[in-house]
């Protein structure tokens, strides 16, 4: 494969060598099969053990697997199959990794598999099956012996990581759009590795932008934990493909401060969506100390913008007061909140409320919200969009408001 | 947790003394068990779960099974049909008769039963989200061989709520399932007299990681929100009630265990007595069925799961079960080969037969540990049900995902204590062996998919084209409204409308389930 156009030399090396990047794992389950509890478990215990960790959930299909491993740009992918059909599955997965150009990706398998269909699995390219009574350090074993190993772009190996399926296509299908979608996702984690050197460059560090600037917008998408943001944001993706629009979603969750670990569940509330090559989705992990967005994120959004995503949606950490730096990179700070029990708005989310341009009332069929929307009225001067169970159209209200350039 | 050693020391011997003398199997509140005799006057069903491949070849395994002393029958279907798609979905490739047997219409469900007595063999299916589906198949499927429905005996699971909490085999968003499984009980309820129409179950919930508490709390939530759901619709407690049973797991704690079961037909008796108003004893009454907990098994030195199973079965014998199933030791690796199969059902045998424990009625009985662990369920129950009030009942707390992050949290929990050596596992942390012999394993056939796949085509074939699109419309027109949409589903089955048919035109009126709220 060919090595994807890099940032110039002087302004990634030094941070290359600061930050070492954390392992990423995308965590996923093929297939029809429920059963959850070891990908969550092995989910929590791979964030403990300080990797970055892309939960992909239940039902997917081999195409949304392989769409997951790019836009993430993960190293690793960790497929659960307790469902008996791995030998269907897992090469089925494998070939759509080759086709979007994910051949270096290293894959696992974890759940029931018997010991005789562990060889073909092997063969087929997988590095390591896993069954009931695995502990996590083993695994967390596996996964670090190739995390020392920095990735370095230009050293792509040109030859496949992996050993040729029986029966499945070659790995040259990979088209030039899916090689130009894995360069993009690998640009975004080399903005994010270059913080803050390349803060202060342009933001024309992607080619091939295929909008005018003026149909670009930005979105945060902040309020506290569990105000159901990231449903929200699943919601507007839906209505921006109903409109045949391109967007991205850059999803921030914390990064432990201990471990350097993340968990990052943000995708699963897509799933139905993907693989759909007009939503870019990347999970970012968010130290401490950064406001609530990922570092890197302004320069992300533009390349993003630039590759024909004429809208990203940025889900923050939940920003708390004086927590403003996401207004610097994005055209609109959109607030959500919902009715909670029986409190009225605390001074804490007032503080919040500052930074709103447009402040989003989810649930707005549960009992409360009626109080909380004239609180709000009485509040702040910026629109109220509420969106509920018998409000449908309030997310198509909310675009409609955020087209406005600030 | 509760542990017996934190019992020893709270244990109040008073009021332990005073629930001995109070207490007596056979009597409200049923905590010593639900009959004054329990297994000197009938001993539990031995039902062993089995389904694979084509509805024939489950039912030559249901033959082998009856031919070797099994008392009743328990069907598995495969992922496809749980999910409520045929066989021939492109979402189903790979997974077609591998984890239970595939049904796609009617006529599968006659050959899966083609020559068992369907009046005088207990029949108890697995089945959630297209449980209505199934039941309409298997009804249609009797009275075409001539069977009266007011004699079949048997259970579906229809649980749809612990698919929320644990197991994820969802197709429809929370109430529009609901209604569908409520709409199943009533319909049963009056003409389905011997059935058990909904198998309320803990057991998924203990698999995906809960504690004893979590299972014991969240099940009978779920079967509180059951209630309240036919009470709603104008039902009297008495009406419906005696047909509600249960489906509990048999987990490695053995005391632990036993205290459950106590605990969960002592509240579930009172809750219906004294907050559901139920006047007859079979309202109160708790029937379960158990499980020997599969996610107890290992992979290594599988033979090792024999003795493991053998000491959950005897929890939940000793805990007054009315029916057990015991896994086989191969069950990590595969779905169970004939041996293992019969291994396992030999352990109930010996059990029933060989030890003597079913001369005894509640043995742990004012046993000073297990009363007081049996207290402390039911406190943790109690505790559970008023977080689950206080969130806005069930949907909300399913919305809030409180359920999932329980069983998480505690799912984590077990597998560090386990990681770290503090939880020991046989042949697994501890007392490894370097090699483990090798057994035999089932082979799924791979051709299974595309014999499946004809028999679907051909009946395609030969059906009524008109009579599927009227039924299937019918079924559309009385989803939308509040009508029980049972009939409707018995019309269909009967035009030979396949599953996936069926649970597509029941999701254009009831839309589907997405992971939005994961």
């Amino acid at each position: 494969m060919p090595a994807c156009e890099t940032l110039p030399a002087s302004v990634v090396s030094e941070s290359a060598d600061a930050q070492r990047r954390a392992c990423r794992i995308v965590l996923a389950k093929v297939g029809l099969d429920g059963h959850d509890r070891g990908i969550k478990v092995v989910a929590r215990g791979l964030r403990d053990a300080g990797l970055h960790v892309i939960y992909g959930g239940i039902w997917q299909t081999p195409e949304a697997v392989a769409q997951a491993v790019v836009d993430e740009d993960a190293e690793w992918l960790g497929l659960s199959l307790l469902s008996g059909a791995h030998l269907t599955l897992v090469p089925r997965v494998l070939a759509a990794l080759d086709q979007a150009g994910a051949d270096d990706v290293r894959v696992v398998v974890g759940g029931i598999v018997p010991e005789s269909d562990v060889e073909p699995l092997r063969q087929a390219g997988v590095a390591g099956v896993f069954g009931p009574g695995t502990a996590i350090e083993s695994i967390v074993h596996l996964l670090q012996d190739s995390a020392q190993v920095n990735r370095e772009f230009e050293q792509i190996p040109s030859e496949r990581n992996r050993p040729q399926l029986q029966g499945v296509a070659s790995s040259s299908v990979a088209t030039g759009t899916a090689r130009s979608r894995q360069c993009l996702s690998r640009r975004l984690s080399e903005l994010s590795d270059a913080q803050p050197a390349v803060e202060q460059q342009s933001t024309s560090t992607c080619n091939g932008g295929s909008k005018p600037a003026s149909s670009r917008r930005t979105i945060a998408f902040a309020g506290s934990a569990g105000v159901g943001k990231s449903s929200l944001i699943a919601r507007v993706v839906k209505e921006l493909r109903r409109r045949e629009q391109r967007v991205a979603v850059l999803a921030c969750d914390p990064q432990s401060p201990l471990t350097g670990g993340a968990l990052l569940g943000d995708r699963v509330r897509l799933t139905e969506v993907f693989p759909d090559e007009g939503v870019f989705f990347r999970s970012l992990a968010v130290p401490s100390g950064h406001q609530g967005i990922a570092p890197g994120i302004g320069l992300m959004a533009g390349c993003l913008h630039e590759s024909g995503f004429g809208t990203v949606l940025i889900e923050t950490v939940g920003l708390g007061q004086g927590d403003v730096a996401v207004r610097n990179v994005v055209d609109q700070v959109v607030v959500v909140v919902q009715p909670e029990s029986g409190d009225s708005i605390q001074w804490d989310k007032a503080g919040l409320l500052e930074v709103a341009d447009i402040v989003v009332l989810q649930k707005a069929d549960l009992p409360g919200a009626g109080r909380l929307q004239s609180e709000l009225a009485d509040t702040v001067n910026v629109p109220v969009v509420t969106v509920g169970r018998d409000r449908p159209d309030g997310v198509g209200e909310l675009l409609d408001r955020c087209v406005v350039r600030r | 947790m509760v542990t017996v050693a934190k019992c020893r020391q709270t244990v109040d011997a008073a009021a332990v003394a005073a629930n001995r003398t109070i207490e007596q199997p056979g009597v409200f509140p049923f905590t010593r068990g639900i009959h004054a005799d329990m297994y000197r006057g009938r001993l539990w069903t031995m039902r062993q779960f089995a389904g694979f491949g084509t509805p024939r070849q489950t039912n030559e395994r249901f033959r082998f099974l009856l031919s070797k002393g099994q008392t009743g029958l328990s069907t598995a279907f495969d992922l496809p049909t749980l999910m409520g798609l045929d066989s021939d979905a492109p979402q189903s490739a790979g997974e077609v008769g591998r984890l239970g047997v595939a049904v796609d219409t009617v006529d599968d469900v006659r050959q899966l039963f083609d020559g068992i007595p369907l009046e005088d063999v207990s029949v108890s299916m697995t089945i959630n989200a297209s449980a209505a589906v199934l039941m309409a198949f298997y009804l249609v499927a009797a009275e075409e061989a001539g069977c009266d429905w007011t004699r079949l005996r048997g259970t579906i699971q229809n649980d749809i709520l612990k698919e929320f909490h644990a197991q994820n085999e969802i197709v429809f968003p929370p109430a529009g399932s609901v209604r569908l499984a409520v709409d199943l009980i009533e319909f049963c309820t009056r003409r389905v007299p011997l059935w058990n129409t909904v198998s309320i179950s803990g057991y998924h919930i203990r698999e995906a990681g809960s504690t004893a508490a979590q299972e014991l709390a969240f099940t009978l939530a779920d079967g509180r929100h059951y209630v309240e759901e036919m009470l709603q619709r104008g039902w009297k407690a008495d009406g419906f009630a005696p047909r509600l049973s249960f489906f509990f797991n048999a987990h490695n704690n053995l005391l632990e265990e036993v205290a459950k079961y106590r605990a969960a037909r002592r509240i579930w008796a009172t809750m219906m007595r004294d907050e559901f108003g139920a006047c007859e004893p079979a309202s109160w009454k708790l029937r379960f069925h158990a499980q020997t907990a599969g996610c107890t098994l290992q992979s290594r030195q599988p033979e090792v799961n024999v003795i493991r199973v053998a000491y959950q079965a005897l929890a939940a014998v000793l805990g007054g079960c009315q029916s057990l199933h015991t896994n086989s030791l191969d069950e990590t690796l595969a779905l169970p080969s004939e041996h293992a199969v019969t291994l396992a059902l030999r352990t109930q045998q010996v059990l029933a037969h060989e030890t003597g424990i079913p001369e005894f009625v509640d043995p742990f009985g004012g046993s000073d540990c297990v009363e007081t662990l049996t207290e402390q369920f039911c406190d943790q129950a109690a505790d559970y049900f008023e977080q689950i009030a206080d969130q806005g009942g069930m949907f909300a707390a399913i919305d809030s995902g409180f359920f999932r992050r329980e069983i998480a949290e505690a799912a984590y929990a077990e597998q560090r204590l386990i990681d770290s050596g503090q939880k020991v596992i046989v042949g697994v942390n501890r007392f490894e062996e370097a090699v483990d012999e090798p057994i035999e394993l089932l082979e799924i056939d791979p051709t299974i998919e595309r014999e499946q796949v004809k028999a679907l085509h051909h009946v395609k074939a030969t059906r009524s084209p008109d009579a599927v699109r009227q039924a299937l419309a019918e079924v559309r027109r009385v989803t939308a409204t509040d009508v029980n949409l049972f009939p409707a589903l018995l019309e269909a089955a009967g035009a030979r409308a396949t599953v996936g048919e069926i649970m597509n035109a029941l999701a254009d009126a009831l839309g589907r389930y997405t992971l939005e709220r994961e």
